[in-house]
């Protein structure tokens, strides 16, 4: 019944890729195709804070998350994601929302205590921290990144007029340091002691015997949030970058939150490391922790504990009525099965050292 | 060469035909489309496919596994459209195709086929991009409201016959198979016999009746039949018609040489407000998908393991479970309902004592899923009691057909097609005691031999065709 007129494409296989076809418009990498030097290892991940933002913006204009400062860090015209990547948009980044709330309403806001982003890249999270409704005060925000990346963050902070009346111009504490104060409108005085220091570092450097980081409070309450950031890195690098800070606080509390890939074992997970390998993407902790389990027994280890999958986060912790409006804005998924597909490859996990428990949150909105 | 079979070429080499050309199409695609019913019928062999959504590559692929137009009979049960990056040239090649080998060709409407759907999913940007403006998009989607909303495929055989030019089945009981798993090469994967199936049937009646039904779908279809709709009782009104050779008059469910039962293809699955066939005839489908309704319920439900009915959480649509299906099959003497709709990662799955069955036939789905795809082929039964005049569009297309199919409230009658009702509402009847009565008959009526093709994604960058790397998202 084969047809042999047609040629059978899986044996005409051949290595070079054809790079006539369209770029996808507004996408930041779809001009990599074609022969040439491969960026390295490094510019493709940061490469891959790019597709994040331009993410995060398709999220924002279509209604899905509310965020002013997500236009700021995108060049170019909107690209509108599919459904399915807004929704896993939306998904971990109110997810993460919630913990870092949760961990800010069990500390007391009379006491300084510290947000660390490792890999923050363009994200927003600080800048809509400080200017929510809630008014959070004596929040101390450390972002992490290569010393290029954060340079262009405080450039943008500095010269966006729409940016004079919430963050100070960011002042150098060295070549590759900066720090703003949050403002208010009222108050141009920083009344509520935010601060946003922007660490540009190689996160590999550091090391348990590394210095403490500028401006970091050894005893404040500290979060550490890696947004697929650690992924990246070789796993002992990891360890090392995390004992790091394990041993820079003395605090009674330190959390970390995580948002990975895992399961790349099975026909999903194998596409997803050869499509990611093929953009030059390569993650390494994911053939060490290939499970929820495996990362939560990672976070043991460093006396941290719990996780879920951003399917069962979608599922567990938004409310029905949420559910229903954030699936009004496109008209619902075309296909649930690719969804619980894509989002059960993904986690948050998350665990504290000390404290009371306290992101215990199995349910949080 | 006409200008037809110029623009397949064109097509066939991943090459966009021009506008003017794509208007051309449109309008006799139309023309071609508005005759046939909503239901269209279609006579064994035939191979029927799932999803494709604009993956060309793969739909190249399925053609060299599946055999060339027009060699093969197709019929294709929607979602030509979105996600993938060709989904123009997919959706014009099958068209050119259908309009090229019109009774090789059935193309069924899935649920992406709509303006709404298209406009988030990627089709429309697509148009836009390759044309400069929406005006192929709307051209599209003039078809898309013509497209049917579903098939009945009549005269398949209960056996298989042998794959030409292909390795031989191994088995000795060549004629016990029911289900035959084939690889892109054309080996055989898996096979599994009928009496097996038989005996897994009849042991689950044995097992589950004479408890008072431990499992839902034998109570709601085996030991207590479920209350008929006050408009069409199953056993009193002659509702089983239809041509010889057609489930409709035979009464010999599962007999080897006979012809299987009719099969019926649709994209999403049933709705509740469908009980019978013919009341999808009386739909008027020329238009947007409704948000809601019988032809909405009909592009998007999903069977699922539940009792009855249920809330579908895609939106649209609902859930349905065994015992409905069940009861459909038997009102509307069907041996299987074959759909798509669904990402299936071994690319068919078949459900409810194989009831139902999902094709999906886009492999790796969005270059991302990592599934295999595939597609069914029925075929024809040889037994000659079913010799039927291979056209398919042809009974639709006569308004005799269309009212005789209304009068009688079987399906379209073809030629010699006034048959005696009854026997299928007796037959329906038999089964039910026979769960009771552990007689010897199956507890659904036996499907048609059914040959399964697995394949596997085409690389993207094979010779001779434009072609880009795909980039899939992830969130990163």
């Amino acid at each position: 019944m084969s047809a042999p007129s047609i040629p059978n494409l899986l044996s005409l296989r051949s290595g070079a890729a054809g790079g006539r076809g369209r770029g996808r418009g507004g996408s930041a990498r779809s001009g990599r195709s074609g022969p040439g030097p491969r960026p390295s290892h490094d510019a493709t991940i940061q490469g891959t804070d790019t597709d994040a933002a331009v993410s995060r913006l398709s999220a924002v204009e279509l209604g899905y998350l509310s965020d002013p400062f997500a236009r700021l860090f995108v060049q170019g015209p909107a690209t509108r994601r599919l459904p399915i990547i807004n929704r896993g948009t939306y998904t971990r980044t109110t997810a993460i929302d919630t913990l870092v709330d949760h961990f800010l309403a069990t500390t007391s806001p009379d006491e300084p205590r510290q947000i660390v982003s490792l890999g923050a890249g363009t994200d927003t999270r600080c800048l809509r921290l400080f200017t929510s409704p809630a008014n959070h005060r004596n929040i101390a925000y450390h972002e992490i990144d290569f010393p290029t990346i954060m340079a262009r963050k405080q450039t943008i902070i500095a010269t966006t007029p729409s940016l004079q009346t919430t963050l100070s111009t960011p002042s150098p504490l060295s070549p590759t340091t900066w720090q703003s104060h949050s403002l208010t409108p009222e108050q141009p005085t920083s009344p509520n002691n935010n601060t946003l220091t922007l660490h540009g570092l190689d996160l590999r450097t550091l090391t348990p015997s590394s210095p403490t980081l500028p401006t970091f409070l050894p005893t404040a309450p500290t979060l550490l949030l890696s947004e697929c950031c650690l992924c990246y890195l070789p796993p002992q690098t990891t360890t090392s970058l995390l004992h790091h800070f394990t041993m820079s606080s003395s605090s009674s509390l330190l959390s970390l939150v995580l948002y990975e890939p895992i399961l790349p074992h099975d026909s999903f997970g194998k596409t997803m490391v050869s499509n990611l390998a093929a953009r030059g993407i390569a993650m390494p902790t994911l053939d060490v922790y290939p499970t929820a389990a495996d990362q939560e027994r990672r976070l043991r280890e460093a006396g941290f504990v719990r996780s879920e999958s951003v399917d069962g986060i979608w599922e567990g912790w938004v409310s029905e009525a949420e559910k229903e409006r954030v699936d009004g804005l496109e008209g619902g998924l075309d296909e649930v099965e690719e969804w619980r597909l894509l989002a059960g490859h993904y986690i948050v996990a998350w665990g504290w050292r000390g404290g009371k428990g306290d992101l215990d949150v199995r349910i949080a909105c | 060469m006409s200008d037809l079979d110029r623009a397949i070429a064109q097509l066939r080499a991943c090459r966009p035909i021009p506008e003017a050309e794509v208007r051309e199409l449109c309008h006799k695609a139309r023309e071609l489309l508005i005759e046939e019913g909503n239901v269209v019928t279609v006579n064994a062999p035939v191979t029927i496919c799932g999803d494709i959504h604009g993956q060309f590559h793969d739909l190249m692929e399925l053609f060299r596994v599946g055999g060339d137009v027009p060699d093969t009979n197709y019929l294709f049960m929607g979602d030509f459209v979105d996600r993938g990056f060709y989904s123009l040239e997919t959706f014009l090649l099958l068209l050119c195709l259908k309009v090229r080998y019109p009774d090789r060709m059935t193309l069924i409407r899935g649920n992406h086929e709509s303006r709404q759907i298209t406009t988030v999913y990627g089709f429309y940007d697509e148009c836009l991009r390759k044309y400069g403006s929406a005006n192929v998009w709307r051209y599209c989607c003039d078809v898309f409201d013509y497209l049917a909303l579903g098939a009945i495929v009549l005269g398949a055989s209960n056996t298989l016959p042998s794959a030409g030019g292909e390795p031989v089945s191994s088995s000795p009981d060549a004629d016990e198979i029911e289900i035959e798993v084939r690889n892109s090469d054309g080996q055989v994967i898996s096979q599994f016999l009928r009496q097996q199936q038989k005996d897994v049937a009849r042991g689950r009646i044995n097992r589950s009746t004479p408890n008072g039904g431990s499992s839902a779908i034998m109570t709601n279809g085996g030991a207590t039949p479920p209350p008929p709709p006050s408009s069409s009782p199953p056993t009193s009104t002659p509702t089983h018609t239809g041509p010889p050779g057609s489930s409709a008059t035979s009464t010999s469910a599962g007999s080897i040489g006979n012809p299987a039962g009719a099969v019926l293809c649709v994209h999403g699955g049933l709705s509740p407000l469908i009980d019978k066939v013919d009341k999808i005839r009386l739909l008027d489908r020329k238009q947007e998908v409704p948000h809601e309704g019988a032809m909405c319920d009909l592009l998007w439900s999903d069977p699922d393991e539940i009792d009855g009915w249920g809330l579908s959480p895609r939106g649209a649509g609902f859930l349905f479970g065994a015992d409905i299906v069940r009861v459909f099959n038997q009102r509307n003497d069907l041996s299987l309902i074959a759909r798509a709709h669904q990402l299936v990662m071994e690319g068919f799955k078949e459900m409810f004592d194989a009831s139902i069955v999902t094709v999906w036939s886009a492999p790796n789905y969005c270059y991302r899923c990592g599934n295999v795809a595939a597609l069914l082929e029925l075929s024809e039964d040889e037994s000659g009691m079913g010799v039927l005049a291979r056209s398919n569009g042809d009974v639709n297309r006569s308004d005799g057909g269309m009212a005789a199919a209304a009068a009688t409230g079987g399906w379209a009658p073809g030629p010699g097609g006034a048959s005696v009702g009854g026997s299928g509402g007796q037959r329906g009847q038999s089964i039910v005691m026979d769960g009771g009565g552990g007689g010897g008959l199956l507890p659904a009526r036996a499907g048609p031999a059914r040959r399964y093709r697995v394949f596997q994604a085409a690389p993207q960058d094979s010779r001779g065709m434009p072609a880009k790397k795909p980039v899939a998202d992830y969130f990163l």
